[in-house]
């Protein structure tokens, strides 16, 4: 809350204060669960990004399509090869690239979305305001699934782009809300008043009051969101409707080999356990920001 | 109380009616005819375009097709499913009560499982079975839906073949076993999925009651309760444990999207014929009318999920109540 | 339904062994065949069915006049056996055939076969108000006329190799008095299309949508009892699911199993599997017309020399041997070698990498920017391949193609459809290319249909391609037409020789299917075109029956009336 930061700086003049964003960071590298998933996460996101140089080969060259097919892992191809002797270890990389730019992209466009549509319910108030949330509570009353099969359903081609916008369209909901509230708070806030009162200009207490107190539910949001992305991304693309071939994403890579899955067990379990390990490392990362917030307040 | 009921009711509606347009928008926002599939297929038959028509009123402009959709729906007509050559009220109430059963399930199991090692953790807090049942939590609580059902089918009906492929029922001999044989068929048949839900819906109980307990432990009349000389197990039995039900009744409410979501993936890859399987399959037979159908189903039960946890949690609450 | 309680449960079976007819040899009744399908049959309307599940189910609950023998000799009449129709006599000038039905013969409901059932068949099948896609396929037969109650009479207009085929295989015969009050346009979701009445040696029992289709065995048919008391279809919702079923025991036959399925089965020491000569082939179709604008070609596939560019840029061989081993060999062309008039030397256009670059460089195709795909005047050589989710096979085979196509500088997209959507796409002519599928008929002529002109111009035709030669059509048409077997054979050499060289498709691989059945199941030979046409010849000996085996057939499951999806 705006007012407690102010009491807790002038209670301690001699601290700085610090922006959350520094405050939130130094949090972070607290706890000891949450610096080892940052490292954990640290080394999964360089993976992706330079999969290029670390994937041993090119993820989606057929190279044998008869004597390599559906090899068991071994020294030449440690996550084994796909029924089109691919080399798994290297979709697993370029997945964890794909998938992870995935998540984060769709996450941007939600963070866009949710502080945008929150930020004007907030600030206009009144019937805006109510016919805003009105719409909001019915779009948070369909599970984002359903939501997202009841588009596909219309949309049946999906290029990895047009993905990434479904995905984005339907995650800002919760985060509108919490915007919504910050900004309302704000409108009611005493010193917002005496700013105004005193001639501040609305874009000045936008930039020193509202946004400093988004940027911890912002960041708890991305977090748990680029997580959530992850795993419907790879829901969907496990159902067949997702990433388009020969793309690699975890989910795809497990839709590959969903019809063989006792005898091709390796493309079921590499990426599931990539999967499962990158949603532990943000989950861990989120909750540890969310305490922090939360502690503050 | 029945004011408060009464406008929440009236809120629900308008949601539903909300999310009817959003399906109506979706339809009809998407490139090519949502209905050629079924009006050109010289196979399909003549009473399902007739039917089609007049609930769409095709061929009328999109105002008069949005109010013919709304009032068929208002009257609970969502159409006909033509890849299952029934209306979808009709497919939706058969496939229901399976997903229901599952939800049901994986609610109560959940909720208890998830409640119980919250207090475990917290009897315990700081010690090593703390961290453990947390790092066991986490791990599940991470773990893709469909990942874990994947894994449950693989290793009990193939490797440790326990548990029946997939179905409610031996589809072959069921209806020619006796009573207490068919009881035992059918539980069969529901034990992998419904455990498997309800490990999923666990860990998200389990955490949230955790820190619930943890947050009401400081309490003033907690620290009155140790000073009165209550041991720890008493204090968490009679006074912590209580109030930090009413949290619980509020998960209720939220934790119907994710059981739902989890249900859709656990049907479809055990084959267990609820909703969720009628629903994916539809998207893949272009099947509108029962996609949106499940959502807007999907919908309700989350509105009415929800307005029934705030009912509770308004009657649990004293607080509340003296108002 | 009340507890059965043993002494009910014996009486029931010493019912049942006074009234049933014993089949012959010693072989005794009884026994249970659950065959695992991931596919539901369609309808069960003989002359509107599609899917290969309900002509199974068709052709056990309702006979043929005639029954084409296991060779598929279809040249007059000497490769058929009387079914139906104990005996036929043909017309002095070859025009008319009479067929005497059998007297014996009943429908299920009790009531006596006679030859207005046949004449109702054949008006109904060729009402175009029904719409069925069989009228097309009997266009040579002019009517049916009915002297008695035991003879009807085909009338043709043209004297053809085929015309009894065509009287005989095309329809099974349904009953008049059941089938009469109901209007065609109707058929699809009446009554009588959920229980069929037939005449057949097994009885229909129950349908439960998605679930189950149970067939009993006609123990006092015309013919004899069938073996076996009881055929079920279990239907799973997936592929997998079914070849799980099979693995675990929980059913006896699948009718389809795939290369990665046979270690599993290997391992099963009660399970067996055996392969046999198929009907259908696979192929990489392309759209000639242009799905924008159907008067017009296609801008990349209506040239013919990229088309043969492409056909030699893939390597079928290798791509049908990675995709199903022994369980497939490539295909010729758009036919098989199970016909008796395909010649196995047909000439092929050469996998030559090399020579399909030159050749698209020739054609003005070049990659221009460096990125791999070619180009010209602006326009990539790109274009969507669209193939079936259900046939994970088929899959395959479409991303294998995308990466060979890569290779020689061609940009393919990969979308995968559901079934009926994909055939939406492919009546409507809405795509560039297609993997597909055709399982042939027993007549090398069902050809016209799927490449012949009539199939392109017909609004219901199957010839998605839309591909047109006047040369293919006259050489068909001139084999098709000939009594003589080696002009036949010279004739259809000719045409598919054409199509080869035309390249509207890229020709991939002819199938060998293979079935995997429960040991104790005694088999019958499996016909090419219906791997089931001898079921009811199927046994299992008393001594290796198992519980479900024997499970009483007198009594019906009282919930499966109006029952829904469990």
């Amino acid at each position: 809350m705006p007012g407690q930061t102010q009491e807790f700086a002038l209670a301690n003049p001699a601290r700085p204060r610090e922006s959350p964003l520094a405050l939130v960071v130094r949090q972070l590298l607290r706890g000891k669960s949450s610096r080892i998933a940052l490292v954990a996460l640290g080394i999964i996101v360089l993976v992706g990004l330079l999969a290029p140089f670390v994937a041993p080969y090119d993820p989606s060259a057929q190279p044998d399509i008869v004597a390599l097919k559906d090899l068991p892992p071994s020294l030449a191809h440690p996550f084994g090869t796909d029924p089109y002797s691919r080399d798994v270890l290297s979709r697993v990389i370029y997945g964890a690239r794909l998938s992870l730019l995935i998540g984060v992209l769709a996450t941007i466009v939600s963070l866009t979305l949710g502080v945008a549509y929150g930020a004007i319910a907030g600030y206009a108030g009144g019937f805006v305001d109510a016919v805003m949330m009105r719409l909001l509570d019915a779009l948070l009353s369909i599970p984002r699934l359903l939501l997202l099969l009841g588009a596909l359903v219309a949309w049946p081609r999906l290029s990895v782009g047009a993905l990434v916008l479904f995905l984005g369209f339907t995650g800002w909901f919760g985060l509108s809300r919490i915007v919504r509230g910050q900004v309302l708070a704000l409108k009611h806030a005493e010193f917002v008043m005496a700013a105004r009162a005193l001639g501040a200009s609305r874009r000045r207490i936008l930039l020193r009051h509202l946004l400093p107190n988004l940027v911890s539910p912002i960041v708890v949001a991305a977090t748990l969101g680029v997580a959530h992305v992850i795993v419907l991304e790879a829901g969907l693309s496990y159902l067949g409707i997702g990433v388009p071939q020969p793309q690699a994403s975890w989910g795809n890579i497990i839709y590959d080999g969903a019809d063989q899955i006792a005898t091709l067990w390796w493309m079921s379990l590499f990426p599931g356990l990539f999967m499962v390990f990158t949603v532990m490392t943000l989950n861990i990362l989120g909750e540890a920001l969310r305490d922090a917030y939360e502690r503050r307040s | 109380m029945l004011r408060y009921l009464g406008g929440r009711l009236v809120q629900a509606v308008v949601i539903v009616a909300i999310v009817a347009t959003i399906t109506f928008a979706l339809i009809h926002l998407a490139p090519g005819d949502p209905f050629s599939g079924v009006m050109d297929n010289p196979n399909v038959n003549e009473r399902v375009r007739t039917t089609l028509r007049a609930q769409y009123g095709l061929d009328r402009p999109l105002p008069e097709q949005f109010v013919r959709y709304f009032g068929l729906l208002a009257r609970g007509d969502l159409g006909w499913s033509f890849s299952h050559d029934r209306p979808v009220t009709e497919v939706l109430a058969t496939t229901l009560p399976n997903t229901l059963l599952l939800m049901a399930i994986a609610l109560t199991g959940s909720f208890a499982l998830g409640i119980l090692i919250a207090l475990v953790q917290v009897a315990r807090r700081g010690s090593t079975t703390d961290h453990a049942l947390s790092a066991i939590s986490l791990f599940f609580f991470s773990i893709p839906d469909f990942w874990l059902a994947i894994l449950a089918l693989l290793a009990f009906t193939y490797w440790l073949p326990l548990f029946p492929v997939g179905g409610t029922v031996d589809a072959v001999t069921h209806d020619y076993m006796g009573l207490g044989e068919r009881i035992v068929d059918r539980l069969r048949h529901l034990a992998l999925p419904a455990l498997t839900l309800t490990v999923l819906a666990s860990p998200g109980v389990a955490r949230y009651q955790r820190a619930a307990l943890l947050d009401v432990l400081p309490a003033d009349y907690i620290r009155t309760a140790r000073l009165k000389g209550l041991t720890e197990r008493e204090i968490l039995r009679r006074h912590a444990l209580r109030n930090a039900l009413l949290p619980i009744i509020s998960l209720l409410g939220l934790s119907f999207p994710a059981l739902l979501t989890g249900a859709f993936f656990i049907e479809k890859i055990f084959s267990w014929p609820g909703m969720g399987l009628a629903v994916i399959t539809a998207i893949g037979s272009r099947d509108y009318n029962l996609v949106m159908g499940g959502v807007i189903l999907g919908s309700i039960m989350v509105t009415a999920g929800s307005l029934l946890a705030d009912l509770l949690y308004a009657w649990a609450d004293p607080r509340i109540r003296a108002r | 339904m009340a507890p059965l309680n043993r002494t009910r449960l014996l009486c029931a079976m010493l019912l049942c062994a006074c009234v049933g007819t014993e089949p012959q040899s010693g072989k005794s009744l009884g026994g249970t065949l659950v065959i695992s399908t991931g596919s539901n049959p369609d309808i069960l309307v003989p002359a509107l069915l599609s899917s290969v599940q309900a002509a199974q189910i068709v052709d056990l609950v309702y006979d043929r006049l005639a029954n084409i023998g296991d060779s598929l000799n279809i040249l007059n009449d000497a490769g058929f056996t009387p079914r139906l129709a104990d005996g036929w006599t043909w017309g002095r000038d070859s025009l008319t055939i009479a067929f005497h039905i059998d007297p014996r013969a009943k429908w299920h409901d009790g009531a006596p076969v006679r030859s207005n059932d046949v004449r109702f068949t054949f008006q109904s099948t060729t009402d175009s108000t029904l719409g069925s896609g069989t009228a097309a396929l009997i266009s040579n037969i002019d009517s049916v006329t009915t002297p008695d109650s035991a003879t009807a009479v085909f009338w043709f207009h043209a004297r053809s190799p085929q015309q009894f085929y065509d009287a005989t295989f095309q329809m099974p015969i349904i009953p008049e008095h059941i089938w009469k009050g109901v209007p065609p346009a109707s058929w699809r979701g009446s009554e009588a299309a959920r229980h069929p009445i037939g005449s057949g040696q097994y009885r229909f029992v129950r349908w439960i949508p998605g679930a189950v289709v149970e067939l009993a065995a006609d123990t006092a048919n015309y013919r004899g009892s069938p073996k076996l008391s009881r055929v079920i279809w279990s239907i799973a919702p997936d592929f997998n699911t079914a070849v799980t079923r099979f693995l675990s025991g929980e059913t006896d036959f699948f009718e389809a199993l795939r290369l990665e399925n046979l270690p599993e089965v290997a391992r099963h020491p009660e399970l067996k599997t055996k392969k046999y000569r198929g009907l259908g082939y696979i192929f990489a179709q392309f759209n000639l017309r242009d799905p924008v604008n159907h008067s017009r070609p296609h801008p990349i596939f209506g040239n013919r020399d990229l088309r043969r560019a492409l056909t030699m840029a893939t390597d079928r061989v290798t791509l049908v041997r990675s995709v199903y081993d022994s369980l497939a060999i490539p295909a010729l062309g758009p036919t098989v070698r199970a016909y008796p008039t395909t010649d196995p030397n047909l000439a092929q256009i050469p996998f030559d990498l090399a020579r399909a670059r030159q050749l698209l460089d020739s054609l003005g195709w070049r990659d221009a920017n460096g990125d791999g795909i070619r180009e010209r005047n602006g326009r990539p050589l790109q274009f969507s391949l669209i193939v079936p989710n259900s046939s994970r096979p088929r899959v395959s085979v479409a991303v294998l193609l995308q990466e060979q196509l890569r290779q020689a500088g061609v940009k393919v997209d990969v979308e995968q459809l559901d079934f009926p959507v994909l055939i939406e796409r492919e009546r409507k002519r809405a795509f560039d290319a297609a993997i597909g599928q055709w399982n042939t008929q027993p007549s090398p002529g069902s050809i016209r249909g799927t490449w012949g002109t009539a199939g392109s111009r017909a609004s219901s035709g199957s010839n998605y391609s839309s591909y047109e030669n006047p040369i293919f059509d006259a050489n068909v048409d001139s084999a098709l037409s000939s009594f003589n077997p080696a002009a036949r054979k010279a004739y259809f050499t000719r045409a598919y020789e054409t199509i080869i060289q035309d390249a509207p498709a890229i020709w991939l691989a002819e199938p060998l299917p293979t079935v995997g059945y429960h040991s104790r199941l005694q088999l019958a030979p499996l016909r090419s075109d219906a791997y089931w046409a001898h079921i009811p010849d199927w046994w299992i000996p008393a001594d290796k029956r198992i519980p479900r085996d024997n499970a009483p057939t007198s009594i019906v499951p009282a919930e499966s009336a109006g029952k829904k999806t469990p």
